[in-house]
């Protein structure tokens, strides 16, 4: 169970919860679209598990996006997602050096900041 | 005639530049230097073209609106020294007049031949790009179509022979009828041929031409320099003899003396010039320097001094462009004279030249401009074209250049290591963006430039951005980003040693030599201090270390002090020296947890439960090797049930929640736990994250200040409130809290990108700078809480 998980989980987890407070839903109206985030463990491409980050509806679901396509798709490795969630890497750095990779909508990807994800506190 | 006189010009630099060409090309490189040979190029050329043409008085070539320029022909010329073509060239002396043009217009597959919004209307990186460019520039620009004089010309098999070496041909007479210029070029075309066969040329009246002044004075300089390029092997009188047969036909004055300002489209090419020049008057001035310069490296060659006295003498307000095609000249013969490494040297001289000239401008900007520098670096010999790569000659350029630009270090390194061509998109982004920072004079082509490559970048994004959805603020984002990229680059070895469980010291430590460091650093610990804590902890196990109490305590310091990196390798070294204290097993389970690694945070909570004296037997020694968490969990639960009254397991059992996310039973057993012991502030903190990461952060808030109340300067946290306040939207309050984290431990680095990225969120972008530069004091003054 918790062995064979990815380091992403956590975040996503918190993310779920965290569309439902009041913070949540302020993104949701600012944001409201729809991110695929695909997780590889090791290799982009290998292994993938997808997120879909729902800002339009305020939900968090595993699995490939059902209901059309969504506004941009994002690839990362496991420590790189957690890096550019937590702000340890700007997006743009990622993105130049190809830990990042983008499809969709450009200024949708833009919106892809930092600060939307809640950050985990450390015991 | 201007259009003549130009024509005639750039005709010479593109031969004598296709010569220089066909020698480099003779060595192979594979498409991938190729590659990034063009991306170097494209820099080049840009710039040069930029800093060239300036945008000021020049038009470019190959644009059919606007005039012919040698200036430009003249970048285009040196780029094209320095550009691998294809070899084509190769093919030029070979030609057959079957289909010269075959040859202009090579292979289509050049990746990056269409170029999105560049200022030339055909690819600018075909590997003929001077010549073409140039002939269908004139072409257009000019109704006379004397570039096909000129194209007849070349594709005259003997004329090429004239370079070759090979049989002369029957010395030609010129035919003195049909259009004027068809008679010039066939004139010229016989001067130069007749040096071949050795046979002076006969001074021939020719109908007029209708050459003016200016296109007489080209001729005229043309005609000596080639001249003695051609006359080389030759005697002076010769040589003379031939310019004076050629300019009298011509009409044109042999005073060399009788220089006035070039009329008409000179015009241009002069204010141009002059203005670059600035104080500087165009004349004796820059000739003598150009000259010394050249004397001093080119002793050997006696024919060249003499040239280059002429050269001095001759030199006036005809100026640049002559000056150029001088040096041109001079490049050329320096080739037949075959002396050592002719292509680099020549590329040597030219870029010299071109340095000299450029540094001549008195603009600050262009001074101190990084492609200024560049091409200072390139004429010293510190560059050295090899191969058709530009490679430094030593590593003193990149670490001169690193040191000349603040954050250039990891592009020089990078380029030290032939890493930045890893591709020409990575690199122009990283030049593009660091080039933002240094408020440079490339801003123009480097822009250009990073939008031209459009093609190159990644996917759907690049071709995004080159239909402009990027705007300028993007631009402001990526030079931010790319400092920061520096900035962790620089922090990274740091961070490397830490993660991979290299404990690193901090310098200057007082507390080195102090009698009894490990009391004295749990003093300070006792009293709040971390940070001077963390410093005599560091004495005491420099000095023992092997004492795993010092090492413990310095885990917990860091820990505390809300850094994990440091907390996990103080840790390590504890448990070597004692493998089964279970406080820090405990402390790097909880730091593992911390950093999601999960697995590794299994092992060390099992390794809590089998040290343990009275839960020891629980826990099978073979189970330590395939953890799975459930039999953990399982195991924990049945010693909370054996002893309930045991404050630890329930906090171990929380952490163990903590990992499997089982969020509302690791706050049952926190709060447990805390019944039992309600004074500990590391309990407090740690009830406070749970219920953060479980998005409580009312209810974290008040957690973390039960902590700080019995810990005032627990940074943790500290930041953790910060944390909270972030994740409820109160960015402001975040803020403060961040910073005061910070006031307390500076070292923090998980604070400060937080408190970065709260700053973003309330637009204090003035603040983010601070943020950056890690400016502490104007943070406090600012956000005080």
């Amino acid at each position: 169970m918790a062995t064979t998980e990815l380091k992403s989980d956590n975040l996503f987890e918190m993310m779920k919860i965290h569309l439902d407070s009041d913070a949540g839903k302020e993104l949701i109206k600012n944001i409201g679209l729809v991110y695929q985030i695909n997780i590889a463990p090791k290799k982009i491409g290998f292994d993938e598990v997808s997120y879909i980050v729902d800002l339009k509806k305020g939900e968090v679901t595993k699995g490939k996006y059902e209901g059309g396509k969504p506004d941009a798709t994002f690839s990362f490795k496991d420590d790189d997602f957690i890096r550019v969630a937590t702000g340890k890497m700007n997006p743009q750095i990622a993105f130049i050096r190809g830990a990042m990779k983008i499809k969709g909508s450009l200024s949708a990807a833009q919106k892809f900041t930092p600060d939307i994800f809640p950050k985990p506190a450390k015991m | 005639m201007n259009i003549l006189l130009l024509k005639v010009c750039s005709y010479y630099y593109y031969y004598f530049q296709q010569l220089l060409n066909i020698r480099r090309n003779k060595r192979r490189g594979e498409r991938i230097k190729q590659k990034k040979r063009q991306a170097r190029e494209k820099e080049i050329k840009m710039s040069m073209r930029e800093l060239v043409t300036g945008g000021a008085a020049c038009a470019v070539p190959g644009s059919s609106s606007s005039s012919s320029n040698p200036v430009g022909a003249f970048a285009n010329a040196l780029i094209g020294s320095s550009s691998k073509t294809q070899g084509v060239l190769k093919e030029i002396p070979n030609a057959a007049a079957a289909s010269p043009h075959a040859q202009f217009y090579p292979h289509a597959d050049d990746p990056v031949a269409a170029l999105p919004g560049s200022e030339l209307d055909r690819p600018f990186l075909q590997s003929n790009p001077q010549g073409s460019e140039f002939i269908r520039g004139f072409r257009t620009a000019d109704a006379n179509g004397l570039a096909d004089a000129w194209e007849e010309i070349q594709r005259q098999p003997h004329f090429d022979r004239v370079y070759e070496g090979a049989t002369p041909a029957p010395p030609i007479q010129p035919s003195l009828d049909g259009p004027p210029q068809r008679v010039l070029s066939s004139f010229l075309h016989s001067f130069v041929d007749s040096s071949r066969s050795g046979i002076p040329l006969h001074p021939t009246p020719l109908p007029l031409l209708g050459l003016s002044q200016g296109d007489k004075q080209c001729i005229r300089d043309r005609s000596s320099i080639m001249a003695r390029h051609i006359f080389a092997d030759k005697s002076e009188e010769f040589i003379n003899a031939q310019v004076n047969a050629l300019l009298s036909s011509l009409e044109i004055e042999n005073d060399i003396h009788a220089r006035g300002p070039m009329p008409g489209r000179f015009r241009e090419l002069e204010d141009y010039w002059n203005e670059s020049q600035g104080v500087l008057k165009p004349g004796a001035h820059a000739a003598d320097g150009w000259v010394t310069e050249f004397s001093q490296n080119r002793p050997h060659h006696g024919d060249l001094e003499a040239w280059a006295h002429s050269f001095e003498q001759k030199h006036g307000a005809g100026g640049w462009a002559s000056e150029f095609e001088q040096e041109q000249a001079q490049l050329t013969s320096v080739d037949q004279m075959r002396g050592g490494n002719i292509e680099s040297l020549a590329a040597i001289q030219q870029t010299r030249m071109l340095a000299h000239t450029l540094s001549q401008n008195s603009d600050p900007k262009f001074q101190n401009s990084k492609f200024l520098q560049f091409v200072s670096k390139m004429s010293r010999g510190e560059l050295i074209i090899d191969d058709n790569q530009v490679k430094p000659a030593s590593e003193n350029w990149a670490t001169e250049y690193q040191q000349q630009y603040n954050g250039g270090a990891s592009w020089a390194d990078e380029f030290v290591h032939d890493e930045v061509f890893r591709g020409p998109d990575h690199w122009a982004n990283e030049f593009g963006a660091e080039r933002l920072q240094q408020e440079s004079v490339d801003d123009q082509w480097v822009n250009e430039f990073s939008k031209l490559h459009v093609d190159d970048w990644a996917e759907e994004f690049g071709r995004q951005v080159g239909e402009g959805a990027l705007g300028d603020s993007s631009s402001d984002n990526w030079a931010n980003s790319y400092d920061e990229f520096l900035n962790e680059q620089l922090a990274a070895k740091q961070r490397s040693d830490a993660s991979r469980g290299v404990y690193v010291f901090s310098d200057m430590n007082p507390y080195v030599g102090h009698q009894n460091p490990l009391k004295e650093g749990q003093e300070l610990f006792r009293k709040g201090l971390l940070s001077e804590a963390v410093l005599a902890l560091e004495a005491e196990v420099m000095k023992n270390p092997e004492n795993a109490e010092g090492w413990r305590l310095l885990g917990i310091t860091h820990a505390e002090n809300d850094d994990d990196q440091q907390a996990i390798a103080a840790m390590m070294r504890a448990q070597e020296a004692d493998p089964t204290n279970l406080e820090v097993l405990l402390a790097l389970g909880v730091s593992h947890t911390n950093e999601l690694e999960q697995t590794a945070a299994l092992k060390y909570l099992y390794g809590w439960l089998r040290h343990h004296p009275k839960y020891g037997t629980l826990a099978p020694p073979e189970l330590a090797n395939s953890l799975y968490y459930a039999d953990v969990a399982r195991l924990f639960n049945e010693a909370a049930q054996m002893s309930p009254e045991d404050a630890d397991v329930h906090i171990v059992l929380g952490v163990l929640y903590n990992l499997s996310r089982e969020y509302d039973k690791a706050i049952a057993s926190f709060k447990t736990a805390l019944k039992l012991k309600p004074n500990d502030y590391s309990l407090w903190n740690k009830l406070g994250a749970t219920q953060a990461n479980s998005v409580q952060s009312a209810d974290a808030i008040l957690a973390y200040q039960q902590a700080l109340d019995l810990k005032p300067n627990y940074v943790r946290a500290w930041a953790n409130m910060g944390i909270s306040y972030a994740n409820q939207g109160m960015y402001e309050e975040s803020i403060r809290y961040y910073v005061r984290a910070l006031a307390m431990n500076p070292k923090a680095d998980n604070a400060w990108q937080y408190l970065r990225i709260s700053l973003s969120c309330v637009s204090r972008n003035d603040m983010v700078e601070a943020c950056d530069s890690r400016n502490l004091e104007l943070l406090q003054k600012e956000f005080p809480l």
